[in-house]
């Protein structure tokens, strides 16, 4: 510790720390431009010059490291007289028309210039001009003249999003910001750039011109879109969702927002919005008053239940619904006398359920992440998936943390990769198995037989220091998860680490604890739907976007007599339904979310519904009480919170820990035909994402296309960006094909949830390619 | 020796004539009476009347929608919504002014950057029905396109003051 002394104060601090921070941490702001505390230091600006005893000139704050005994004077005549020269120096080239900048009222030049600068110009000759940039659909560089070039948006790049889109090109006074070669900024955490920038030369896009500032009410609320469980502030006016924007949190988000977090909610005042009560009747939509339409629903599963049996009704919901909403469908399926409620729609091996101890969850909280030393990531899409998991694991990897993967696919993460085994889906389980061999074998000494790279990443895992084995989406929705599991969990054993899965969305967590799983004697989502069933009630559900096997869920539900859809928009299931319920999104409705670490945050609507949308937990519960079920009487969210988890250790009732067999067994990779791999594209994955507008505008929205190894197309006889076709039971669809050499042999990459591949199969399994 | 004394300036009516003084005085006096409509008061060039939206030389309304006349209203009278138009500059799409809650402060016209909104010397003005005094964009345009050149007069004149 250090000893210094800013304005009369004594501080001490750590060593190697700068004079900026240490005046942060004493409460003392210094002002500043390109100084952020989660980027490197560029000292560009100047903006935080302090005067230092013995120091001939004032020195930038921000890169003067403390020495003992120093003085530093934040408000001396020295330190404000060169504060005042920077911030003439630069306001010099920046326009000074704020009534039309997008930034105004929010914007740390003005707050700077009134605090810091002088009352009025000095300078009239002519500004810079810097042309605007196009770089996508997100980020607005119209207004490049505003740049004061302090950097912070290519830091970012190159430090966070692990990757430099935006760069300075020439020098001196013409010096600017642009993407490479006109490029487009993709990268899933470009939305942070507008955070960063001071002025307001990097705005968002979808919400140029659109309000100020201080138009804005701001409410608190919780990502629905991914299993971190970010925190938002929802910027309101008139009773709409304006723009939502990081609430900072170390622990969770840090102050960054993925852009499916910032630009989903352009998706919430869609065009699709379903606003009343809809009931097909003779092959014809009517809008219909609550009461018709719960009634109408309520006399459907009545009939049904007492007609074909309760256990004729199935229920799904996304991962994606609140605590509240998954808890009173179960409660209300189980009401009606049926076991069949289920949650997790992606998965397909579900041969875990019954023996495991408790709600799998992340196995440790997320800002452990940060600490670990060696992790093993097995089966995910990790930028795709979870954007700010993956920065975490960045910044870990970039402090000496070895990165391992074990995966079908060999996407760039954008960080070093210790090691890597790129297997087809069918060896995913062998691929591990030879790490816990290899393991195994390390442990007592004996000749390894297991792959090379295999007893790489199981040298890397037992070097000891914090070590954690992560399963992605890909593992969990693998037809072999819980072998996956078993292994994961022996790994972890073996190195003294832990394990735990990522998450698909914002409640996977929480849907165990509401019980939104069936029973020993109820139906999984993949069973309901490969049996049908009479009776479907859908929460949030797009059948043919959200389930392992679109062909068969659009089949079962076509075939029910009865499909009750209760969704936010009205979308394909208009084909299908038979009563359709407007429900409100996450920011119309209060609710729970439980994060992959097990965190309950509760959350109250930002708006109020649109329409005649109501929240889902409302809807449920007055179905309830047509139905006359006992239990039905919450009259806040709140209350059905405090009923299904009030109460509860939520600690201790996460676990990965299953009970199946110690030994799992390894089945032999079966050669035939070409294997399907399939992620769910980073804005494809719910409602609200697949209908914002921007976000599908970005080029990770296109059409997905058929990913095959080079030689694999050589042999079909395409070249890259032919058509194909590929076929999976009684679907077809035409699409382009892509090489991808990193890709194993025998594996056809499509993706699943789009609509373009919604008349395909099994998200795993075999598939034909064929020439269009 | 009181009462003898109020005797006397009753009888004599001496309060009447002292009355009627002030009375004379006044009828032959120069008359301050404005025989309004006829005539009308004088009025500065700061008079704070009806609102009106200007326009630059070239027809370019001039008003960017900075808001800023909106947050400054102490009376909550002004509503601006705002969008990006063709060109990509920033510009209004509803401007009104209800003037049912103007208190003709004059804070819109001292805070707008680019003297778009303004107060003018027309004072006399009326609606016959609710709702007739809420004035639209193109009511506000209106007005300042009938007396730009009073207002620009006014401008210029005050602009030594600002």
């Amino acid at each position: 510790m250090i000893n210094i002394e800013i304005d009369g104060k004594r501080i001490e601090t750590e060593n190697g720390s700068t004079v900026i921070e240490a005046a942060h941490q004493a409460g003392i702001s210094i002002p500043h431009f390109c100084y952020h505390k989660k980027l490197s230091i560029a000292a560009s600006c100047r903006m935080c010059l302090v005067q230092v005893e013995k120091a001939p000139k004032p020195l930038p704050a921000c890169a003067t490291p403390v020495t003992e005994g120093m003085k530093v004077f934040t408000h001396s005549e020295q330190a404000v007289k060169a504060q005042k020269g920077v911030m003439e120096f630069l306001l010099v080239n920046h326009p000074l028309d704020c009534p039309i900048c997008d930034q105004g009222g929010e914007c740390m030049l003005q707050d700077m210039s009134v605090g810091y600068g002088g009352g009025a110009s000095r300078y009239h000759e002519e500004k810079r001009t810097v042309l605007a940039k196009d770089i996508g659909p997100l980020v607005s560089a119209e207004e490049m003249s505003r740049c004061i070039n302090c950097t912070r948006c290519v830091r970012f790049g190159q430090e966070v999003a692990g990757q430099m889109e935006l760069g300075q090109a020439f020098r001196g006074e013409h010096a600017e910001i642009m993407s490479f070669v006109s490029g487009t900024v993709d990268s899933e955490l470009s939305g942070n750039m507008i955070d960063l920038c001071p002025v307001g030369a990097l705005t968002s896009k979808p919400f140029r011109y659109k309000a100020r500032s201080w138009e804005l009410s701001r409410r608190r609320s919780v990502s629905a879109h991914d299993s971190l469980g970010s925190g938002l502030a929802v910027h309101t006016k008139n009773n709409h969702v304006l723009r939502v924007t990081p609430i900072e949190n170390e622990e969770i988000n840090e102050c960054w927002l993925s852009d499916k977090d910032r630009f989903a909610c352009e998706g919430l005042n869609s065009p699709e919005r379903l606003t009343k009560p809809m009931i097909k009747q003779d092959g014809k939509w009517q809008e219909v008053e609550w009461q018709t339409a719960l009634e109408y629903a309520a006399n459907g599963l009545r009939h049904i239940a007492s007609g074909a049996g309760a256990e004729q009704i199935g229920a799904l919901a996304t991962a994606n619904s609140t605590l509240e909403e998954l808890y009173l469908l179960q409660k209300l399926m189980r009401g009606l006398g049926s076991d069949n409620v289920d949650f997790r729609l992606r998965q397909a091996d579900f041969s875990a359920d019954g023996k495991q101890q408790g709600a799998p969850w992340l196995g440790m909280p997320i800002a452990d992440i940060s600490r670990l030393d060696s992790v093993l990531i097995v089966g995910s899409f990790l930028r795709k998936d979870h954007p700010l998991f993956a920065s975490r694991i960045r910044q870990a990897v970039k402090k000496g943390a070895q990165a391992n993967i074990i995966h079908s696919v060999d996407d760039d993460l954008l960080m070093k990769v210790a090691n890597k085994a790129i297997v087809a889906p069918d060896a995913l389980v062998t691929a591990l198995s030879q790490v816990a061999q290899a393991l195994d074998a390390e442990k007592n000494g004996k000749a390894q037989t297991a792959s090379a790279e295999a007893v790489a990443i199981a040298k890397s895992l037992s070097g000891g220091g914090c070590v954690a084995v992560l399963l992605g989406n890909f593992a969990q929705q693998h037809p072999q998860a819980a072998q996956l599991q078993a292994l994961a969990q022996q790994i972890a054993a073996a190195t003294n680490g832990k394990f735990g899965f990522l998450g698909e969305a914002a409640n996977s967590v929480g849907g165990y604890l509401a019980q939104a799983t069936p029973g020993s004697k109820g139906m999984n989502a993949a069973a309901m739907l490969a049996a049908p069933r009479k009776a479907y009630v859908l929460l949030n559900v797009e059948a043919e976007l959200d389930t392992a096997n679109p062909q068969q869920a659009l089949a079962a539900m076509q075939a029910a007599d009865m499909v009750i859809a209760m969704s936010a928009y009205r979308h394909h299931a208009t084909n299908y339904a038979d009563v359709l319920l407007p429900i409100a999104p996450y920011t119309e409705t209060s609710g729970t979310f439980v994060s992959a670490e097990g965190r309950v945050q509760s959350f109250k609507g930002a708006v109020k519904p649109l329409g005649e949308a109501r929240p889902a937990w409302k809807v449920l519960r007055v179905l309830g009480n047509l139905l006359k079920l006992s239990g039905f009487d919450q009259d806040t969210s709140e209350a059905v919170r405090d009923e299904a988890i009030g109460g509860m250790d939520i600690a201790a009732q996460l676990s990965n820990a299953s009970q199946a067999t110690d030994q799992p067994a390894i089945p032999t990779p079966q050669s035939s035909g070409m294997q399907r791999v399939s992620d769910v594209p980073i804005y494809a994955t719910d409602a609200v994402v697949r209908r914002s507008a921007p976000l599908q505008a970005t080029a990770d929205a296109a059409v997905p296309r058929v990913w095959m190894h080079g030689s694999e197309l050589q042999k079909l006889g395409v070249k890259d960006g032919d058509m194909v076709r590929v076929v999976q039971g009684l679907g077809g669809v035409t699409l382009a094909v892509a090489a991808d050499d990193k890709l194993p042999q025998g594996v056809v990459r499509v993706a699943n949830g789009h609509a373009a591949t919604a008349v395909l199969g099994a998200m795993f399994g075999t598939i034909s390619v064929e020439r269009a | 020796m009181a009462n003898i004394f109020n005797f006397f300036k009753s009888f004599l009516l001496l309060e009447l004539l002292k009355g009627m003084a002030v009375t004379g005085k006044h009828l032959f006096s120069h008359k301050i009476t404005v025989e309004y409509p006829e005539e009308k008061t004088p009025q500065s060039f700061r008079f704070r009347g009806l609102h009106a939206q200007r326009r630059y030389a070239s027809g370019e309304e001039r008003c960017i929608g900075c808001k800023l006349c909106e947050a400054v209203c102490p009376a909550m009278a002004i509503k601006i919504e705002v969008a990006e138009r063709g060109d990509g500059s920033r510009r209004t799409t509803q401007y009104d002014i209800d003037l049912t809650k103007c208190i003709f402060c004059g804070f819109c016209e001292e805070s707008c950057p680019v003297d778009a909104i303004v107060e003018t010397r027309v004072f006399e003005y009326h609606g016959e029905k609710r709702g007739d005094l809420y004035y639209t964009k193109p009511m506000l345009l209106a007005v300042g396109d009938k007396h730009e050149a009073q207002i620009a007069k006014d401008r210029a004149a005050d602009a030594k003051y600002r």
